[in-house]
């Protein structure tokens, strides 16, 4: 098949691929953040402070680029979805980006003070499982599967139970103030690593969106409400 | 088209030294400094008898972009385009104040050939205009009239490679003696574009290449542009803004100012890169435009 508008499509493709570098360079960002925190890696933290400047950097720049693409390719139908897609996910990223420097910062804030052994390891769980999301994003985008991406509520769930219970944990840390301050901290690292969870799953929707031609939120067994078969 | 070029000489213009050039300032926001400008009207005026149809107009056309023309009717982007290669000579009442620069030789000068500047500067027109001859010999007349005198061999190489650029030669290599009128209608303007090309020109103009064609064909010609201008300087004149945004680099945009007594002279009121035109112009006569907002 002949494509008449090859240009516009190697530059959609472009920006998509921009984007699959970001996700990717944001999935490693939260491991080092993670382990930043919980061991007290300062020198991983200002990694993940300075990649995110990478992140901004390629925000801006695909913003433009899909700012250009709207104003002159007149995208229609799937191409359409696609782009409507790429700007959420560019935000999306960017957002994710940000919450690994918050958990950056956490460690800065905490550097020298005890940690609770019990909250690291649920960290380092939470890290884990929401790593494993952005993985599980990243390849459903690339397979255009969105089968893999209704996964994502699912995969998500024990990170809202570990965000949920988190609290509890906190309360049992003692009365120490050193640990106290340590777990209350961990509990805003908790709570951003339970954000990039909701990043995740939100990619998820929108690639569903692209391969459905439907927008519905993703229920927590991954299923969007009126969803139909249409191909793209 | 053809009149003119039957009577081709082998006088050549004096080529210059290509110069650097930076875009015109004067009334309208610049662009960035380009590459090198292939042809550059600098401070132009056309009339036809007492009516001035443009005025002051100052564009430079940067080497291997696509610069697109656009604005309503009247506006006078045909008449500026039709100046790029003395188009409008052949209306005798026409006149050019100022200049047109190719590289660094105004082509309004005297003891220029129009007819070299034709060559170097091809055009293609708003309908498909093959000539009532065999595919081959559409393309093979732009080579022959232009003194070639190669083989025929050679000849048929020149004729293959013009139209693999026009991306017709895939479809017409079984059936080259074939009518250029068997073709439909994309085809036939793409079987014009590899006679434009044939000669081998620097810059070629394009007076609405599309307006004749279905929404596939255009797409396709428009695929070809963005191909052809790795090889040449491309001038678009176009009254679908829709697709000066797909295609150009750069977009001149032209409006009108009427006077007391009804007068009406097209002016250019902005040019720009095309990122920059189609997201945030820097003119407000552009905004409205481009958003609808005009007449």
């Amino acid at each position: 098949m002949t494509d008449t508008r090859s240009h516009f499509h190697e530059e959609l493709e472009s920006v998509e691929q921009a984007l699959l570098g970001v996700a990717d360079q944001a999935e490693r960002m939260v491991e080092m953040a993670v382990d930043a925190f919980t061991e007290g890696d300062l020198a991983a933290a200002d990694e993940v402070i300075a990649l995110d400047s990478i992140i901004d950097q390629t925000y801006l720049d695909v913003h433009n680029r899909w700012m250009n693409l709207m104003a002159r390719q007149q995208p229609m139908a799937s191409d359409l979805r696609r782009m409507s897609m790429l700007l959420h996910m560019n935000t999306t990223l960017e957002r994710m980006g940000d919450q690994t420097v918050n958990i950056a910062k956490m460690s800065h804030a905490t550097a020298g003070l005890p940690r609770v052994d019990k909250i690291a390891e649920e960290l380092r769980e939470m890290g884990d499982l929401v790593r494993a999301m952005v993985r599980t994003g990243i390849e459903a985008l690339v397979r255009r599967d969105a089968d893999e991406a209704r996964l994502l509520p699912a995969m998500d769930e024990p990170v809202d139970r570990l965000n949920r219970d988190m609290y509890q944990e906190v309360v049992r840390a003692g009365s120490d103030p050193e640990r106290l301050e340590w777990a209350i901290k961990a509990m805003m690292v908790s709570r951003a690593l339970e954000r990039v969870g909701d990043q995740v799953v939100d990619i998820g929707e929108q690639l569903a969106f692209l391969l459905t031609g439907e927008m519905a939120e993703f229920d927590e067994a991954g299923l969007e409400r009126g969803t139909d078969v249409q191909s793209s | 088209m053809r009149s003119e070029t039957t009577d081709q000489t082998e006088r050549r213009m004096n080529e210059s030294p290509e110069q650097k050039v930076t875009i015109a300032t004067e009334g309208f926001i610049p662009a960035e400094p380009t590459a090198e400008a292939v042809m550059r009207i600098k401070g132009m005026d056309v009339y036809y008898g007492d009516f001035r149809a443009v005025k002051e107009v100052s564009i430079d056309f940067a080497r291997n972009e696509i610069t697109a023309l656009i604005g309503p009717s009247g506006c006078g982007k045909s008449t500026v385009l039709r100046s790029l290669n003395r188009m409008n000579d052949l209306i005798p009442t026409a006149r050019v104040e100022g200049s047109v620069f190719f590289h660094d030789r105004d082509i309004y000068e005297a003891g220029v050939d129009p007819v070299e500047v034709r060559r170097r500067v091809g055009m293609v027109f708003q309908k498909p205009n093959p000539f009532p001859k065999s595919i081959y010999e559409n393309v093979a007349w732009g080579a022959r009239i232009n003194g070639f005198k190669g083989k025929r061999g050679e000849l048929d190489d020149l004729v293959e490679h013009a139209l693999t650029q026009a991306a017709l030669w895939d479809e017409v290599k079984d059936k080259l003696s074939d009518s250029g009128y068997s073709l439909s209608g994309g085809q036939q303007q793409r079987l014009c574009i590899a006679r434009a090309v044939a000669p081998s020109p620097e810059v070629l103009l394009m007076d609405e290449p599309c307006s004749a064609l279905d929404p596939i064909a255009t797409l396709r010609i428009e695929e070809l542009m963005m191909t052809l201008k790795q090889d040449y300087t491309i001038i678009i004149v176009t009254h679908n803004m829709q697709q000066a945004g797909r295609v150009s680099d750069r977009t001149a945009f032209f409006s009108v100012d009427v006077d007391d007594r009804g007068q009406r002279t097209g002016k250019l009121v902005e040019f720009d890169a095309t990122d920059k035109i189609f997201t945030s112009p820097g003119q407000k006569e552009t905004e409205d435009y481009i958003t609808g907002r005009f007449g």
